[in-house]
């Protein structure tokens, strides 16, 4: 499998990058940890006259812990995720989607922010990070713009990323106390599978009376783009915690989602499981915050 | 302990030291100077006219130095089987699937030669497609062949006893329907070959495949070359599983291309190219009907199958008739009736994978007989044991089961699996399953019709004596062929396995029809075991004639020479072996006479020390139409305990454990039968979990890659439990027959068995994906909800 | 256009001058002769054509060789000292870990890596640390036997480096 010819950069600064974003335009793409651009290149799907290397951004590298919030740098390796203290300790949602991701293999060239940017309805990643209410730092020449996640994803690889930005960081708000997250998925294997259908749900609880103050769940496979399924959360805000309110959030979360019926499954088991995901998702995050 | 000093052992391989450093040679690790890359043109069509070849604006790029077509190469037809030649290297006139090869071009590079395929432009004029089995065979459908008509490569109708009068006594009839899919080898080696034409008009053909000798054949009758010109060699294969056991376009096509340019050319497939031009497992759809007595004996079988067989033959003759010869046995059957039919369609070829033909039938008859002994109130090992056959019986349809250790084998898995404190008392979700299979030791026949021997052997001693070096035409493809046979020459000639080298895979070391049908540890192992001690009695005689011993009173045993009655005095010769030697310091001294000195002085009386071996089988049983596949001169066979675990809300199974016993005679290598015991498991988990290769709507396979094309990973995978029960074989070397093929018989209907011991519901459909077993649950109780 | 790299390979410092368009595998095999390095799939699917870059597994197949500027690679060829073979290519010949052999480099240098971190792993922890690493061949059992038997032998301190 040869790989097209074209030119490299390896830009130092992310201002370097973002101008030669801006000079080839749609020409130009960014190779992060390549394990979809090389694919896809090696396919013919994407052929750039330049490829723009982010390896020797040094600032995306990073997991910062900040005062109030946790800032990941997009070229973080999905393996980093997996490793780092500070996301098994505030994050264990998405250090669980890591987990899920790919092989071992993959997890060590595979970056947050390419998991982003490809925009896969299976991602891995996004649920997790739709629930911790994840931001998108998006920079250009003109400087960088903060964009919320659930609003970033416009379809199958299709996000509101312009030609001339670059994905520089992704911020979470850190946790409070009395929350918890969790996060599944459900392929054919065990690992290195396109989910069928993969959720993440977060829950904060209401210290004086146990009632759920803040809730977010997030489905992927089940539409065009990764999802947050806003019936069920409707269902669980300001309940208290029980089995039988997880079910029913489960249930309303069918109606959150348009799933389709291709190759790797059918709409109506995609559906069906949503409930079960659901549930298990809001159980697990349940756990943690008893724990 | 073994009676023997070096089968029956764990030695490790020979092969495995330079594979695990990196220093083994794969085809695409082999490169010549001035070498040219080649390239094919595959039809994007699943059925279409070709109207017109331009080739002009390929052969003006620069770089390009062969652009070929059928034009240019003939339209000689070709195939597996000579009853169903039905390919030609290139489509003439009409392409029959998407990947069908219409051209091929050579260039200095592989871009270049790419870049020339793309400019290359065909006119088609497109003809509806038939894309499955029912459409192929329906009214009025599309004509793939016109020699064969109504699309059916081929049919077989055969009936052994009396099916229907045997129904008339049965208390029990059972019958179902069992589909499998279109199953990838997934080999993780992609093909290629190097063709290198020389300037004495002689071709060498490096190639990844198992077969030596049918890829030569097939190159000598496509090329119109003599087979004495035409010599192919194989280097370490990465896998081939019955896929790579024929002659391939892409090997025939690397020829032409060498012959025209004078040049040596390699070209390699690509993943996505495996999984069109590859000829892996069939889709079987299977229906049984089994009639029993309320003690369990098996009365009577009828069974009809269905194999989606694609554009073109390869191996399908052989697999619609192993589809239903292959339930002849273990079982003790009066009668069986089968009606096969393997159909084309605009779909790529399917060839034969491992297990060949039988592994779906296998499949769908032990749930069958898992369903009866549930109807019977019967353990489901006993009704097999109620029915199993002895060494020494013969199915109704000839196969001679010359040694059986299924009983063995069914009490070992028994007790290895704790079935007795299992089944029946596990928890919802949980289950156990277990079932019995079979498989041939070696095909009875070549694929050609022919008196040809199977194999033949040369062992040469080294001048000095101190290696044997074994030469077959047999392949090593990672099953332990080559260690084998080191090691049944040095069990045969009395040395130890250091004092072997084993040279293999190369036409012009003998002729040996390759690594398939499970068939090399008998029939090869035979030939070798003959060579060895051919050359041991050449080394005997001249130490007869020069110690006045006769032969029968000396043998060789661990390099030394040991004499039954009184040690002559054997100084002069160690005189004259050390005079030869002079300047060595390891010359022997005080020790009892070494082989080493006696080939030598064997050598000096004789010359080359060469001996030789052949074996072809005896007179195999059955004389019906179909009886050349199946018979075999042994049958290995296999047990199987699987239990699982099935998340009762997603349908997911988890397979916890699995345990299989193996009759395969007497093991060479210990450790290789449990191998390929492994791999067999692991390639029938693949096949009854995860694996299908999927098209579109026009013919294209949407899934040609490893990643949504799902084999077993390690986290799939469960513990094995492998024993290897030992039988002796009367027709194999030292009592020896097959273990590759028949290990994984069991492995499906195993797992079938317990997922329907864990939920409660019969599945037949494969693969058992989640969603499968969840609709099938949900449907299960909508119709008990509605009754 | 090439441009010029400097990359070591087992413990070799090599400046080489490469086409954007090459990836590390074609590099280590085409330009450097170390065939050991296998491609399967060339996808990232299989992962026959792993190697350690900078202590990491990976599939040289979806990296430039351009990117691995100012790298250190590790391939199977590197792993023999003057002592012989490395523990876990002992242990795989050993324990019959091997058939083919196709799969074999990758999967000694992904069992690698998971020994340098943790030489004591449990069962879980080897398949899943080799599970980027298809085979076919041997249902993997051996394969993972022959990693726990190597990680015994790191602990005795035998391996490692």
């Amino acid at each position: 499998m040869l790989l097209p010819k074209f030119e490299y950069d390896e830009p130092r600064s992310i201002e370097e990058a973002c101008e030669t974003l801006r000079t080839f335009g749609e020409t130009v793409k960014p190779l992060a940890g390549g394990t979809d651009l090389m694919v896809n290149m090696k396919k013919g799907v994407v052929r750039p006259s330049r490829v723009l290397s982010l390896k020797k951004l040094k600032t995306c590298n990073r997991i910062e812990k900040l005062d109030a919030t946790i800032r990941i740098g997009a070229c973080t390796l999905v393996a980093e995720l997996i490793q780092n203290q500070v996301i098994a300790d505030t994050l264990p949602a998405l250090q669980a989607g890591a987990k899920a991701l790919g092989s071992p293999l993959i997890r060590n060239l595979a970056t947050i922010g390419g998991n982003i940017c490809s925009a896969r309805p299976a991602a891995d990643l996004p649920p997790a990070l739709l629930v911790y209410g994840a931001r998108v730092v998006l920079h250009s020449q003109q400087g960088p713009r903060t964009v919320l996640l659930k609003d970033f994803f416009k379809g199958p690889g299709q996000t509101v990323l312009r030609g001339d930005e670059l994905l520089t960081a992704i911020e979470l708000d850190r946790p409070p106390a009395n929350s918890g997250a969790g996060y599944l998925n459900l392929g054919i294997r065990k690992v290195q599978d396109i989910d069928i259908i993969n959720g993440a749900a977060y829950l904060a609880l209401n210290p004086r009376d146990g009632t759920i103050e803040k809730v977010r769940v997030a489905l992927g496979a089940v539409a065009p783009t990764p999802i947050r399924a806003s019936l069920a959360e409707q269902a669980l805000q300001g309940q208290k915690p029980s089995q039988d309110l997880f079910v029913q959030a489960g249930q309303a979360a069918q109606q959150d989602c348009t799933p389709i019926t291709d190759f790797r499954g059918g709409a109506a088991y995609r559906k069906a499981m949503t409930s079960v995901l659901v549930r298990r998702v809001l159980e697990t995050a349940l756990k943690q915050i008893e724990k | 302990m073994s009676e023997y000093d070096v089968i029956n052992s764990r030695l490790s391989r020979l092969d495995t030291p330079d594979k695990a450093t990196g220093r083994a040679l794969f085809i695409d690790d082999i490169s010549f100077s001035n070498m040219l890359y080649g390239a094919i043109l595959q039809s994007p069509l699943p059925h279409a006219g070709i109207i017109n070849i331009d080739t002009s604006a390929a052969e003006k790029l620069p770089g390009v130095k062969a652009v070929i077509t059928a034009k240019d190469v003939g339209t000689v037809k070709y195939g597996v089987s000579p009853a169903r030649y039905d390919e030609t290297l290139f489509c003439q006139d009409k392409v029959r699937y998407v990947g069908d090869e219409i051209a091929a071009v050579a260039a200095v590079d592989q871009a270049t030669a790419q870049e020339a395929v793309s400019l290359i432009k065909v006119d088609y004029e497109e003809l509806p497609a038939v894309l499955s089995v029912e459409e192929a065979l329906a009214e009025g459908a599309p004509q793939l062949h016109a020699e064969y008509p109504g699309n059916y490569t081929a049919q077989v109708h055969q009936e052994f006893g009396d099916v229907k009068a045997g129904f008339e006594i049965c208390d029990l009839i059972k019958s179902s329907t069992f589909v499998n899919k279109r199953q990838d080898a997934a080999f993780i080696e992609p093909p290629g070959c190097v063709a290198v034409f020389d300037l004495h008009g002689a071709l060498t053909l490096y190639s990844s495949t198992q077969v030596p000798h049918y890829v030569q054949r097939t190159v000598a009758m496509v090329t119109g070359l003599p087979v004495g010109k035409v010599r192919v060699l194989k280097p370490y294969v990465g896998g081939g599983f019955g896929i790579k056991a024929s002659a391939n376009a892409n090997e025939l096509a690397a020829c032409f291309l060498s012959m025209k340019t004078g040049r040596p050319v390699k070209m390699n497939l690509s993943r996505e190219q495996v999984f069109k031009l590859c000829r892996a497992r069939h889709q079987f759809l299977h229906k049984m009907t089994t009639g029993v007595k309320k003690d369990g004996t098996l009365v009577s079988l009828e069974h009809e199958c269905y194999l989606d067989g694609g554009a073109y033959s390869s191996f399908g003759i052989a697999t619609v008739y192993y589809a239903g010869s292959l339930l002849g046995g273990p079982y003790k059957l009066q009668n069986m009736k089968y009606d096969g039919y393997r159909v084309y369609n605009n779909k790529p070829p399917c060839g034969a994978q491992r297990g060949h033909g039988g592994v779906a039938a296998r499949a769908a008859w032990e749930q069958q007989l898992d369903m009866i002994a549930e109807e019977l109130g019967m353990d489901p090992f006993d009704l097999r044991l109620k029915n199993m056959m002895q060494a020494g019986d013969v199915t109704c349809n000839d196969l001679n089961m010359s040694s059986l250790g299924m009983e063995e084998c069914l009490q070992t898995v028994q007790d290895g699996s704790e079935w007795k404190k299992k089944k029946g008392r596990l928890p919802k979700g949980k289950g156990i399953g277990m079932a019995c299979g079979f498989f041939v030791s070696g095909a009875g026949y070549p694929i050609y019709r022919s008196d040809t021997y199977h194999c033949t052997a040369i062992v040469k001693l080294a001048e000095d004596g101190g290696l044997a070096q074994v030469y077959t035409a047999s392949a090593e493809i990672g099953q332990g062929s080559d260690t084998a046979f080191g090691m049944i020459a040095a069990e045969a000639l009395g040395v130890p396995l250091s004092d072997v080298r084993v040279m293999s895979g190369d036409t012009d070391m003998g002729v040996d029809l390759g690594a398939y049908s499970s068939r090399q540890t008998l029939m090869t192992g035979h030939a070798v075991k003959e060579a060895a001690e051919d050359v041991k009695h050449q080394v005997l005689e001249v130490l007869s004639k020069e110690l006045s011993v006769p032969v029968q009173d000396m043998s060789i045993k661990k390099g030394r020479v040991v004499f039954h009655r009184q040690e002559p005095d054997f100084s002069e010769l160690r005189t004259r072996y050390i005079k030869e030697h002079r300047g060595w310091t390891d010359n022997p001294k005080d020790e009892p006479l070494t082989f080493r000195e006696a080939s030598r002085i064997a050598y000096l009386a004789r010359g080359s020390i060469v001996g030789t071996g052949k074996y072809k089988p005896h007179e195999l049983g059955g004389k019906y139409k179909g009886a050349a596949v199946g018979t075999s001169p042994a049958y290995g066979c296999s047990a199987q305990v699987v239990e699982v675990e099935v998340d009762l809300e997603t349908g997911q199974i988890r397979i916890e454990k699995m345990t299989d016993a193996h009759d395969c005679g007497l093991a060479i290598n210990k450790t290789s039968v449990e191998g390929q015991m492994e791999g067999s498991l692991s390639m029938g988990l693949g096949e009854a979990m995860f694996e299908e290769v999927k098209f579109d709507a026009r013919g294209r396979v949407i899934n040609a890659d490893l990643a949504e094309y799902k084999i077993p990973t390690a986290v799939d995978m469960p513990p094995i439990e492998t024993i290897v029960v030992e039988s002796n074989e009367p027709n194999g070397p030292f009592g020896a027959k097959e273990v590759g093929e028949g290990a994984i018989m069991p492995t499906i209907p195993a797992i079938l068995n317990a997922v329907y011991d864990a939920v409660g519901v019969r599945i037949f459909e494969l693969p058992l994906t989640p969603e499968r077993i969840y609709t099938a649950v949900q449907d299960y109780h909508e119709r008990q909800k509605a009754s | 256009m090439k441009r010029i790299i400097h990359i070591r390979v087992n413990e070799q410092e090599y400046e080489l001058a490469v086409e954007p368009n090459l990836t590390l595998a074609d590099l280590l095999r085409d330009e450097l002769g170390l065939t050991g390095t296998k491609k399967g799939c060339e996808m990232g699917d299989c992962g026959s054509c792993t190697v350690i870059l900078d202590g990491r597994n990976v599939n040289s197949c979806l990296i430039l060789a351009i990117q691995a500027n100012g790298s250190s690679v590790q391939t199977i060829e590197g792993l023999e000292t003057e002592a012989g073979l490395h523990p876990l290519q002992q242990a795989f010949v050993e324990k019959g870990a091997i058939q083919c052999g196709f799969c074999s480099s990758g999967m000694i240098l992904s069992g690698k890596t998971l020994l340098d971190s943790n030489p004591n792993p449990g069962e879980q922890e080897i398949r899943e640390a080799i599970s980027g690493n298809l085979c076919r061949c041997t249902g993997y059992q051996k394969i993972v036997e022959a990693v726990a038997d190597a990680g015994s032998d790191y602990q005795k301190g035998q391996g490692g480096e």
